[in-house]
């Protein structure tokens, strides 16, 4: 077994691995030179990265070097080890952007600004394009981060695209015209203003472009032929054209290196590995630069490809696919060369203690103090460890660190394992998922598990997901739609087949699995499996599109959402006629008060379709009377009026009767108010010296009517409305009252109380009269009200301030206590009185 | 870990914030902010507008005023999406900017609380959908206070009882699942009414639903091994319309009051700035001007002295007023100071600030009490509330119709005199048809023509019927579906609606909210989680027999009791979850819960009055004293939206009037 640290190359004072991930990846006769290679994903926010591979031929170069003619191309997709995944024929023109997003979708760009999104690794495709004039100036080159990507136009124009669930291309700002020499973006995770950010390089200096601004960063060391941004944009590196490399952070506030690699040629390619090295690639030789200028450099036989990685690199060629990343710093301390790490001598122990050695125990009992450390450590350098031998190694070593100690969790310890077990399946070469710890725990067990099930690994992902606890309801089905697309077997015995897998699997979308089988063409059996599914609201759409209406709108009217059922609703208010439209809803009330109440807003003519179908005369003419309501002018208003009383015209019962009569009495009292108004205003028109404006009267109510009338002096007119309304008497006294009142007409009122009877009794006009602050006319009625007690007549009195007639109120009752209490509240003469009056009382038994 | 509690104030509000926050972030630079009138006031309750500035927003519109200038290159709309009209709006304001203004715009549209199909479609239809980037802020629930969460789905009431629109219910379930989700299953769902049946069958429905739709992917607790909850009881779902009455009668808690006369929305009340304008001066404000200004004032639950005062009667106000004004004086008098020690001085000091506040709190109250108190002096106030007690105890309502008809002869408002026609009708099964038909004749000639279709929409509303036209509750022999009009008259006695010895100075029971009568919806609720004291309040035991022993509060004896007289449908579901009972019993143990401290969800469908609120806390604050009665001592109130009498009738008023 070879050492650990073989595969290990110094840079600078920090350790870089190379690890062998696997060999005769491709077949030799492959000329890799001719194919672009881009990994899925590139790393970015939270990290996900899968070992897929997708190569496409670059077709330049198989112009260049084949001539026209030999190009019939192809996306390849293939996983690390070499394994072709998927293979995409390609006729659609030149492709100018092929990358993957987090959750491994595969993007491919071409000239014209189509964007195809393959979303799954079968070959099914969404498209859009981008728009902005792509399609004139053509798509140059694209940048892609974990869930976007930026698109550089023949014009300089860039355009983003922000998600691929809903892309809506949006153009940032607009650089100059140059030739941009190098260009990349900042993914806006990691951005400051937490939108994508564009670097360009045009001439010697660098543009910063954003949504708003694009800005010159004054620099003057170009032109820049490379641009890389490290996995976290915490650092940004450029090739310069005299053959340096210099790092800047990703403030832009400092210069934090500068390399010089001394060749002629400008690389193929220039990336970070992690966030420490950058890594420059030629034909067949790579650098990679640590910090403080540092480098390594490595070679190769053929061409290389630089697959960056959150945490690495990956190298390509024909042999072999490699990973570079820093030594992890628990691996660094257990096996450098020398190490006298706690780490170190505890592995030195466990590999004694297998040597049946007593030396063992002496080395556990130096490094005793430490002792916890080292376990912990062990148990990280085996997660970071890709050699099994030595992940056992390190596990052991753990295991007996952690027999020693007294007290110790070990929960490190069984979640390692329990990784480790899984990463080393999915490494294993069929599956070609060579991840590493830090990959994996970024990506989290659920997406690897999605992973594999995408990539059909159904045992694999069942296996993974029973061991981790995690739930199985996606891989079944996954599985199931996959069935149903490929199965040649009789349908109605996959229907029964997937029935019976997925029994007792809550979780299972057969709405899912409904829709692929309708996609692959399947009616009958998208239609039995439909039938399992448990959300109504679910099976909604796929129903329409099958065109199963009625069933649809049910449904929608189960799942309780309003909003499906008026989805459904205005799909059917398209597609049928009138009147089969009226009968699908008639049956359904939920259905029909939706359509009411939004008809109502926008469609009257709708609902009077469907008040007459139904025969909802009141409904009818109701609608009827609110749009005479929204007519601009009263001719308009009483037309609809007239129509509305039409409408109930044979109806015979109460509340028809009723509406009719009010709508007729509304029509009379429109007539009489527009012809008092012309009236009103011909006589006004003839007294020069009022100038009030002319009355208005239309739209108000008979009470309204009378008491403005009254108001304003046309007593007869407003007798001609009570009268005509036969408004009860003491309602028009009322108003009479209120009117007189509120234009201040005392003088009527007082003529008014000379009057016997008063329909409403006298105590209102107090009230009102007092309310308008004239006492004197308010004391006037006070002896009127003579249903009143004694104490609510003083009282009455002692509100006009006439305190003396209050006493003389309560004299003539014999109140002595109201008279004690009216002399409290008395001053000067009133007092003298009242104290007179308290003397005439006879004096108590 | 102590479990969370459940439907936690803070948290929700926090949730809002964060996500709003973080769409705002979303679009870079200065935004015009575009936003529907009704959600003004949550928006306002959830985030400061300096916050919102903080986030770029330069200038507010209202969807509504349909002025948004072109000032900023953004435009963000926040608008909820449930209705085709607001859609249009929207797309029609997208239009007309794109149309006027010189440079181009990124538009954004954040539904509230989700993207909708139809909202989508209509976009699309309209050909905007592509421009405009759209998002959602699943706001739900906005915390009102501590104990209340409101929708704020104001329209509720007329969409459920006027145009049979169910959106509110959905709505509601799904705001109920995202609590469970977090809380766990509510172990108990029980209710009355149609519409919260609905409700709770949806409740069971989306739990189905929602686990089948589980994907590896989500985040979270996950539905599917998703037990009862161990630190809710239940859920109860009143239905508004099993108890219109206590909606339609004028509420007598200073809060209830305040909301009658000068409308509160989302805490906040607009008062004429003349009766509280020397509490703060407005800046640039001129003498002038300031006497017609309104003024906005936050009815704040977190304030001292309002938390004293927001559910007292309002009868008593006044000398809680004077006490507070008293205590003050005494603590921050001169004279007092001089004998006090250097340590009583810093600590005097010290709570300077606090002094202050409550000062400025004290002086605002104290006008609007009195501006109150001018409002109950009114004539048509002490007629509205003799006729209001009369109905509610039981007097033969013919005898009411003098009054009545005196009302509408004086220029009443409109709402006023619908509500206690309302309020005769519902609670008497209706108004006999001939006498109904002359109030009609009489409400068209008092106030026009067009309220026809007030009145029919009132009817439709089931507030104003005709008698006999629908049955009553638990009565026989008649033709009509039985259960469709809540009886009150079996109930005042099953019940105990009407108590004729209220004390609102020191409340004995909830009747003090109405003085006299006690809301009928929060009777059903202490018949649920109060049976043994509301049994004593019905008919006590001899005194020194335990409370337990009243053979009323055995079982569910007094619910069932009442429920069959109340309309609609009842209803009460378990729900395990697909928990084992062994394993629930096992995970009640580890919690160590009793049941004293759980939490009991009340849920109003269809809106819920201040006064009730205060009933509901009144009945929480006793089974506190008395360490519960078995199901839970913490009462929340949760609603589609907060109501009043006014805006029940409202949501029916016709408002166009005949142009010339």
């Amino acid at each position: 077994m070879s050492k650990p640290t073989a595969n290990w190359e110094k840079v600078g004072d920090k350790f870089y691995r190379k690890i062998q991930l696997y060999t005769a990846v491709f077949d030799q006769d492959l000329e890799l030179e001719n194919y672009k290679a881009v990994a899925a994903p590139y790393s970015g926010a939270v990290g996900r990265r899968s070992r897929h591979t997708a190569i496409y031929r670059d077709e330049e170069k198989l112009h260049t070097y084949r001539g026209p003619g030999a190009a019939r191309s192809s996306i390849d997709i293939y996983s690390c080890a070499g394994k072709l995944i998927r293979s995409i024929n390609w006729d659609k023109g030149s492709i100018k952007g092929l990358g993957w997003s987090e959750d491994e979708k595969l993007l491919v760009v071409t000239e014209d600004g189509t964007v195809r999104c393959y979303y799954d690794l079968q070959g099914d495709f969404a498209p859009f394009t981008l728009g902005h004039d792509s399609d004139q100036h053509g798509v140059v080159a694209c940048r892609f981060y974990t869930t976007g990507f930026v698109a550089l136009l023949g014009n300089n124009h860039l355009v983003s695209v922000a998600s691929y669930a809903e892309p809506r291309p949006k153009l940032l700002a607009v650089p100059p015209p140059d030739p941009v020499v190098a260009w990349n973006i900042i993914p806006p995770a990691y951005s400051l203003s937490r939108s994508v950010e564009v670097i360009l390089a045009i001439g010697t200096t660098l543009y910063v472009v954003d949504a708003t601004e694009a800005e010159d960063r004054n620099f003057d060391a170009g032109p820049f032929r490379h641009i890389a941004v490290s996995p976290r944009a915490e650092f940004l590196a450029f090739y310069t054209d005299d053959a340096k490399v210099w790092v800047v952070s990703g403030d832009w506030s400092e210069k934090l290196s500068e390399y010089d690699s001394r060749v002629k040629t400008v690389p193929k390619d220039v990336q970070w590995c992690g966030s420490n090295a950058v890594a420059l690639a030629w034909e067949d030789e790579v650098h990679l630069i640590g910090p403080k200028s540092a480098a390594a450099r490595f070679y190769y036989d053929g061409c290389v490809h630089l697959l960056p990685d959150v945490d690495g690199i990956r190298l390509l060629t024909n042999d072999v696919c490699e990973f570079i990343q820093k030594v992890p710093d628990a691996t660094v301390d257990v096996f450098r060369l020398g190490s006298d790490s706690p780490a170190a001598n505890l592995l030195e122990a466990s590999s004694l203690l297998e040597q049946k050695s007593p030396k063992a125990d002496d080395l556990i009992q130096l490094i005793r103090p430490n002792l916890a450390e080292a376990v912990d450590a062990c148990i990280k350098a085996a997660a970071h460890e890709y050699d099994i031998h030595w992940q056992k190694s390190l596990l052991k070593a753990a295991s007996y660190g952690k027999s020693v100690l007294d007290l110790c969790s070990s929960d490190d310890f069984v979640d390692t394992c329990d990784t480790l077990r899984v990463l080393n399946a999915v490494r294993f070469y069929e599956i070609g998922l060579p991840l590493s710890y830090d990959q994996y725990r970024r990506m989290t067990p659920e997406k690897l598990v999605e992973r594999l099930t995408n990539r059909n690994d159904y045992l694999l992902a069942l296996r993974v997901a029973d061991y981790l606890h995690l739930p199985t309801s996606h891989i079944h089905g996954h599985w199931a739609q996959q069935k149903v697309r490929v199965s040649t077997d009789p349908e109605e015995e996959i229907c029964t087949l997937i029935v019976k897998k997925l029994a007792g699997k809550p979780g299972v979308s057969f709405e899912e699995i409904a829709r692929a089988a309708y996609d692959e063409g399947r009616i009958r059996l998208a239609t039995s499996l439909l039938d399992h599914e448990p959300r109504a609201g679910k099976q909604v759409p796929l129903l329409l599109s099958m065109k199963e209406d009625t069933i649809a709108l049910d449904k929608a009217i189960e799942s309780g959402d309003t909003d499906l059922v008026f989805h459904v609703l205005l799909h059917l208010r398209k597609k049928l006629p009138l009147a089969s439209f009226f009968r699908v809803i008639n049956s359904r009330p939920v259905a029909t008060a939706l359509v009411e109440s939004s008809a109502r807003d926008q469609d009257t003519d709708l609902l009077k379709d469907l008040y007459y179908q139904d025969d909802r005369r009141l409904d009818g003419s109701a609608l009827l009377l609110s749009s005479a309501l929204s007519q601009p002018s009263l001719p308009q208003a009483l037309d609809k009026l007239k129509l509305a009383s039409k409408y109930l015209a044979d109806s015979r019962d109460p509340p028809a009767v009723f509406t009719r009569t009010a709508i007729d009495e509304a029509q009379r009292l429109l007539a009489l108010q527009s012809q008092f108004e012309r009236d009103l205003q011909q006589s006004t028109r003839d007294i020069p010296n009022r100038d009030n404006a002319a009355v208005s009267l239309i739209g108000l109510s008979a009470h309204d009517t009378i008491f403005t009338l009254i108001k304003d002096g046309h007593m007869k007119r407003a007798q001609k409305i009570v009268s005509e309304f036969k408004v009860p008497e003491k309602s028009f006294t009322w108003l009479r009252l209120r009117a007189l009142v509120a234009s201040r007409r005392f003088i009527d009122i007082e003529e008014w109380s000379k009057q016997k009877k008063s329909p409403i009794g006298w105590e209102p006009f107090f009230n009102e009269v007092l309310a308008a602050g004239n006492t004197r006319v308010a004391s006037m009625f006070i002896p009127k009200c003579t249903s009143l007690t004694v104490g609510e007549r003083v009282d009455m009195w002692v509100k006009c301030g006439l305190l003396v007639k209050a006493g003389e109120e309560a004299s003539k009752a014999k109140d002595r206590e109201l008279l004690l209490s009216l002399r409290d509240k008395a001053s000067g003469s009133a007092a003298m009185e009242i104290e007179r009056l308290i003397g005439a009382l006879p004096k108590g038994r | 870990m102590a479990p969370a509690t459940p439907f936690n104030a803070a948290e929700i509000t926090e949730k809002a914030r964060r996500d709003l926050l973080l769409l705002l972030e979303g679009i870079r630079g200065k935004k015009n902010l575009v936003l529907e009138k009704a959600l003004a006031g949550p928006l306002n309750l959830l985030v400061k507008f300096s916050t919102l500035q903080e986030y770029g927003v330069d200038k507010p519109f209202f969807l509504e005023n349909d002025n948004t200038d072109a000032s900023q290159r953004n435009v963000v709309f926040l608008v909820r999406g449930e209705k085709a009209r607001t859609v249009m709006r929207v797309a029609d304001q997208i239009k007309r900017i794109r149309r006027e203004s010189e440079i181009e715009h990124e538009f954004s549209i954040f539904w509230v609380p989700r993207r909708t199909i139809v909202s989508d479609q209509l976009l699309e239809e309209a050909g905007v959908l592509g421009e405009a980037s759209v998002s959602e802020w699943p706001l739900y629930f906005v915390p009102l206070a501590d104990d209340v969460l409101s929708l704020e789905l104001d329209e509720t009431p007329s969409d459920l009882y006027l145009r049979k629109d169910p959106t509110s219910i959905y709505l509601a379930a799904k705001a109920l699942m995202l609590q469970q989700r977090k809380y766990g299953l509510f172990p108990r769902i029980i209710g009355k009414g149609d519409n919260a049946k609905r409700l709770a069958d949806l409740l069971i429905r989306m739990r189905t639903e929602v686990a089948a739709g589980e994907t590896s992917s989500n985040t979270g607790p996950s539905f599917l091994g998703l037990g009862p909850s161990t630190t809710i009881d239940s859920l109860i779902i009143i239905d508004r319309e099993v108890d219109f009455p206590t909606v339609l009668l004028t509420q007598l808690t200073y809060e209830g009051l305040i909301d009658e006369v000068f409308n509160i929305s989302a805490n906040q009340t607009e008062v004429d700035s003349s009766v509280v304008g020397g509490a703060a001066p407005q800046p640039g404000q001129t003498g002038s001007a300031s006497t017609s200004m309104k003024r906005k004032i936050l009815i704040d639950p977190k304030d001292s002295l309002y938390s004293e005062l927001g559910d007292a009667n309002f009868a008593i106000v006044g000398s809680l007023l004077n006490k507070v004004a008293r205590r003050l004086q005494s603590s921050t008098e001169r004279n007092s100071l001089a004998a006090k020690t250097t340590s009583e001085l810093r600590e005097f000091v010290a709570r300077l600030p606090g002094y202050q506040a409550e000062q400025a709190s004290l002086k605002l109250h104290t006008s609007l009490a009195e501006e109150l108190i001018k409002h109950t002096r009114t004539d048509t106030f002490t007629r509205t509330l003799e006729v209001q007690q009369n109905l509610t105890s039981g007097a033969d309502p013919s005898t009411q119709h003098d009054l009545i008809t005196e009302l509408i002869d004086r220029g009443t408002p409109l709402p006023t005199i619908l509500r206690l026609l309302c309020l005769e009708s519902t609670t008497n099964a209706g108004i006999r048809a001939k006498d109904l038909d002359t109030f009609k004749r009489a409400i068209i000639l008092a106030h026009g023509p067009q309220h026809l279709l007030t009145l029919q929409s009132l009817e439709t509303m089931g507030l104003l019927t005709p008698r006999g036209g629908a049955a009553l509750a638990g009565g026989t022999g008649s033709t009509v579906k039985p259960g469709s009009v809540t009886n009150y008259t079996p109930l005042r006695k099953t019940l105990r609606l009407w108590d004729d010895e209220v004390n609102e100075a020191q409340p004995n029971d909830i009747s003090y909210t109405f003085s006299g009568y006690a809301p009928l919806s929060v009777r059903l609720v202490q018949s649920i989680i109060a049976k043994q004291s509301l049994a004593q309040t019905i008919k006590p035991v001899a005194p020194g027999a335990p409370p337990s022993s009243n053979p009323l509060a055995q079982g569910t004896r007094l619910f069932d009791d009442a429920a069959k007289y109340v309309r609609g449908a009842t209803f009460s579901e378990i729900q395990t979850g697909d928990i084992s009972a062994k394993a629930l019993r096992a995970r009640q143990m580890l919690s160590g819960h009793g049941d004293a401290g759980k939490t009991v969800v009340v849920f109003f469908l269809g809106g819920v009055t201040r006064a009730e609120i205060a009933a509901l806390r009144w009945v929480g604050r006793k089974l506190v004293e008395n360490g519960g009665e078995g199901r839970g001592t913490r009462v929340v109130v949760a609603a589609t939206n907060l109501l009043t009498g006014q805006g029940l009738v409202d949501g029916a008023e016709e408002k166009g009037v005949f142009k010339a």
